[in-house]
């Protein structure tokens, strides 16, 4: 196996999140991603008829001289694209039932994406919210952006409450070029609101992939006996929850909830990751390349 | 409803421990933070609610369990009235005392009385059974629902000279009840003397089917005095006046005194007065007892004056013979020895028998079954016709000490024993100046008294192969010095060194006179047992295994104790009244033997209270009601208890399981 599975618990044992991203990373980069525009480089795409107007520079004469039809090579051009990461800080992403909190295996997700695009010569920026934005680094590929983001990954808390409404009002003024819209998240909202949130930077032409983080406990809860759950999102609220309840009924609703997200979010074109944060980093990362082959 | 540890119901502070588990404990709910709690609803309390029902449920099995298990320890009975008609078969037996202690005061009357009114108030159909029992258990009746039956055998009931065992009544209910496989109620009519009762408690459990209602004659002890002891000689061989001591004991009476006579064959020989303390013994001693020939009754009585006149007398026997001869053989040209045997023999003080010296060349007409023993000192040889009948006399039951010395290495072998002579022992410059005896066997009869031969200096000894005989001492280099062997019904005792003070010192030790006392003793059968015995004691009538003509014997009434047949193959007799039996044997050893009651009888004390209870509570726990028509009966509940510790647990376990099925996942 080329890459070794790095558990959640064992990156948080290493410190800073360059170290971190470049261990996540490390082995993914052999391979490149391709724009999607299409160009006049070096490597070859497809044939296409001629029209009125087109470069004659591009005519393949070899194929006209054995149809006497007119013919334009098209090739495939690579270009540097944009990367925008949307972390979610809201304060459900401070809970964790093990070692990594779910904004803990955020930031390391965060990390791993921006060094990647780092490594690739791709602007990548940063945008840190809750039901606000707290924190902007603009996308560039200039030197030492990497660290501007890692520093304003590392400094991202939890806050209160999220709200996507507000702040992907705000992401729309920031979007000024087309490129990929990764948004983090535990997504504790309505699916509806969320794709309906969501949706405008997808018709800007931008690639969106929503990364829906949970905790194992947060998928399936356990409980050895009745506890008195209290939101962390708004300490008033508390409710006694008996462990047949957490078995049964939650989870049938948990489990609707990810499928409707996932559904939706497709459904508006869209790419949905699940994560379980008790799953190694680089574990989910692979599989989310090997769908994503040729996009990033 | 009862408990037999109900001090063990302080387990029951063990059901605070699910109390605290379930309804302390669990109020101490942590609250756990939760990311989002927009998947959880209000109905989930539903749930819960369902769920503290089925720990309630739990809560309550397991409370449950801790209190019957405490209720398990402590024992839980019930106790119910039952008719007597309620234990089905039930057997009610009359254990009736006729011990000595009985005939005081009419006691025995008494208790026949009281049985026979319990008899007239049986059921009809109910069955019962008539016992005497003193120290051993006499079945009167069988078991039969006949009064008229049960009447007889009350009637036919006699007084003994028994002595009262209660263990021994136990064991017999304890057979009866294994053998009729029914319940008894057994009905006790005694004057329950403390001497009956056995040194350990446990010899009076009774089967837990044996319901035991004592019926005491009396409450407190009847003051009583009698011949406790005499001690006088069996046999006189001489009519000089002998000595005779008797010990008289008041048992719960003041100080008094007493006339004590001294009776021989019916005729007042001597009478004394003694004081004697309270509640304590006195001493009288007789020194005018002349016996006549033959075998004489003998008798101390008292004039008592009290309740129990069956124990002032004590009977003994002396008898008055001629001392029986013995033959002494030896050579002709050794008389050193026949001095040392004879003057130890006069010195044990005893003149039962009278020593005819022989030389061994005269001995060929001698015949040897005129002689109680024969001792043969150092012969080198002897008559063929003699030996002959040596022989036979020994294979008839008769006995020879025979010395070795010098004279008897001439012989290969020891005359009659046959025993191989080895060589001689001889003590010298060189090598050990003496020996000594080493090993003695003090079993032996020869020496069972007096076997301190440590300063005895042994010359010289004849090495003596000693084949299959019994060596009773050996030298210190393991030669054997005395060694028994038997021959037929006879014994042959064969001494490996000289009778006089040649060979050895032992003739000038002090040691030599119970030896040869106690030798002589042995080979003439003359047993130096006492002039009584008690009532119960046993007496061999001839030897385990020979048959021979029949054996007299006549009781204190003058009637033949056994029949013509059982009279040829009786090998012992026991003693069942006190009196003189007449003993008649074939051989012509016929002998008077004095019975006395067994004076544990004298002490009319009666048991404690008490103890009675406690001897009724080895059956079945519970006291017995005394006349009470109904009896109360103890139904032990542990079994149902347990059953239901079984079940609780068994339930507490499912369910405990099916809480935790959801519980194990969890982390």
């Amino acid at each position: 196996m080329l890459q070794r599975f790095l558990d959640p618990a064992t990156l948080n044992s290493i410190a800073g999140l360059d170290l971190i991203a470049k261990t996540v990373v490390d082995g993914f980069v052999a391979g490149l991603h391709r724009s999607p525009d299409f160009g006049f480089s070096q490597e070859f795409a497809e044939y296409r008829a001629y029209a009125q107007g087109d470069d004659l520079r591009h005519v393949d004469w070899n194929v006209f001289a054995r149809t006497g039809r007119c013919y334009l090579k098209r090739y495939r051009g690579e270009t540097n694209t944009q990367l925008l990461v949307l972390l979610d800080t809201s304060a459900s992403m401070g809970y964790g039932s093990h070692a990594v909190n779910k904004l803990d295996y955020a930031r390391f997700l965060a990390a791993s994406l921006c060094y990647l695009a780092n490594v690739q010569r791709d602007a990548a920026g940063l945008i840190v919210f809750d039901e606000d934005v707290t924190n902007y680094v603009a996308p560039s590929s200039r030197q030492g952006q990497l660290f501007r983001l890692l520093h304003a990954i590392e400094r991202a808390q939890t806050g209160t409450r999220t709200d996507f409404t507000k702040p992907f009002v705000h992401f729309q003024n920031f979007l000024h070029r087309r490129g990929m819209v990764v948004v983090i998240s535990d997504f504790y909202e309505d699916p509806a609101v969320i794709v309906k949130t969501v949706e405008p930077l997808r018709f800007r032409g931008n690639e969106v992939i929503l990364f829906h983080l949970l905790d194992p406990q947060e998928i399936a809860p356990k409980f050895r006996e009745p506890v008195l759950l209290v939101d962390m999102e708004n300490s008033r609220a508390a409710m006694e929850v008996s462990p047949e309840y957490a078995r049964h009924e939650y989870r049938t609703k948990i489990d609707a909830h990810i499928e409707a997200l996932r559904s939706q979010a497709r459904g508006a074109g869209m790419d949905y990751f699940l994560v379980d944060t008790g799953r190694p980093l680089d574990e989910g990362l692979r599989e989310y390349l090997s769908v994503r082959r040729g996009m990033l | 409803m009862g408990f037999l540890a109900p001090w063990f119901l302080a387990g029951l502070v063990a059901v605070g421990l699910p109390v605290w588990l379930h309804l302390l404990r669990k109020h101490k709910a942590t609250p756990v933070p939760f990311s989002s709690l927009m998947f959880f609803e209000r109905r989930a309390q539903s749930s819960l609610k369902h769920r503290r029902l089925r720990y309630l449920i739990l809560f309550a099995l397991r409370a449950l369990l801790f209190a019957l298990l405490a209720l398990a320890f402590a024992h839980p009975y019930l106790q119910r009235t039952l008719l007597p008609a309620s234990r089905s078969g039930e057997v009610t037996v009359f254990a009736i005392d006729n011990s000595l202690s009985m005939r005081a005061a009419g006691l025995l009357d008494e208790a026949r009385k009281q049985a026979k009114s319990e008899v007239a108030g049986l059921r009809p159909g109910q069955r019962a059974q008539v016992l005497a029992f003193a120290s051993r258990v006499e079945v009167l009746s069988e078991v039969t629902d006949g009064r008229a039956a049960l009447e007889a055998a009350l009637d036919a009931l006699r007084p003994s000279d028994g002595r009262t065992s209660f263990a021994e009544l136990s064991r017999s209910l304890g057979s009866i009840a294994q053998s009729l496989h029914l319940p008894l109620r057994v009905l006790l009519y005694s004057d329950m003397q403390q001497t009956g009762m056995p040194a350990n408690f446990n010899d009076l459990r009774l089967n837990g089917d044996i319901r035991l209602e004592p019926h005491p004659l009396i409450s407190k002890q009847t003051p009583n005095f009698t011949v406790e002891n005499v001690v006088a000689p069996r046999r006189v061989y001489s009519g000089a006046k002998t000595r005779v001591l008797a010990t008289i004991a008041g048992f719960g009476t003041a100080k008094a005194v007493r006339n004590v006579s001294l009776v021989l064959n019916g005729r007042v020989i001597e009478s004394k007065a003694v004081t004697v303390p309270e509640s304590g013994r006195a001493a009288v001693e007789f020194n005018s007892l002349e016996v006549p020939y033959g075998r004489n009754q003998g008798a101390v009585k008292i004039d008592s004056a009290d309740a129990l006149a069956g124990d002032d007398t004590f009977y003994f026997s002396v008898e008055r013979a001629d001392p029986r001869h013995a033959l002494f053989v030896h050579d002709a040209g050794n008389t050193r020895d026949l001095p040392y045997f004879k003057a130890a023999l006069e010195a044990t003080g005893q003149s039962a028998f009278a020593i005819d010296p022989a030389a061994a060349d005269q001995t060929a007409n001698v015949a040897p079954s005129q002689y109680a023993f024969v001792v043969i000192s150092d012969v080198g040889s002897l008559p063929g016709t003699f030996e002959k009948s040596l022989r036979a006399y020994v294979r008839d039951g008769g006995a020879v000490l025979i010395a070795l010395g010098h004279s008897s290495m001439g012989r290969a072998k020891v005359p009659l024993a046959d025993l191989a002579i080895q060589g001689a022992r001889y003590a010298g410059r060189e090598g050990d100046l003496f020996q000594s005896a080493a090993a003695l066997d003090p079993s032996h009869p020869s020496i069972q008294q007096n076997n301190r031969w440590d300063d005895v200096k042994f010359y010289q000894a004849i090495r003596v192969d000693p084949a299959g005989a019994r060596i009773v001492a050996r030298l210190t280099d393991e030669t054997p010095l005395l060694m028994d062997e038997q021959l037929g019904a006879g014994h042959i005792l064969v001494f490996a060194s000289t009778l006089d003070n040649v060979a050895n010192d032992f003739p000038v030790h002090a040691s030599f006179v119970p030896f040869i006392g106690q030798t002589a003793n042995y080979l003439g059968r003359l047993d130096a047992g006492p002039s009584a015995v008690t009532v119960g004691s046993f007496e061999e009538l001839r030897e385990a295994g020979r048959k021979a003509a029949a054996v007299d014997v006549l009781d204190p009434k003058g009637e033949r104790v056994f029949s013509l047949a059982k009279a040829s193959t009786a090998q012992n007799i026991q003693f069942t009244m006190d009196g003189f039996y007449d003993i008649r044997r074939p051989n012509g050893r016929n002998e008077l033997v004095a019975v006395n009651a067994d004076r544990r009888e004298s002490d009319l004390a009666p048991a404690s209270p008490e103890a009675l209870r406690l001897w009724q509570n080895t059956a079945s726990g519970v006291a017995a009601s005394g006349q009470a028509a109904s009896e109360r009966s103890r139904r032990s509940l542990w079994w149902y208890v347990m059953l239901a510790v079984l079940g609780c647990a068994l339930t507490e376990s499912w369910l405990g399981n099916r809480h935790l099925s959801v519980d194990k996942e969890a982390p």
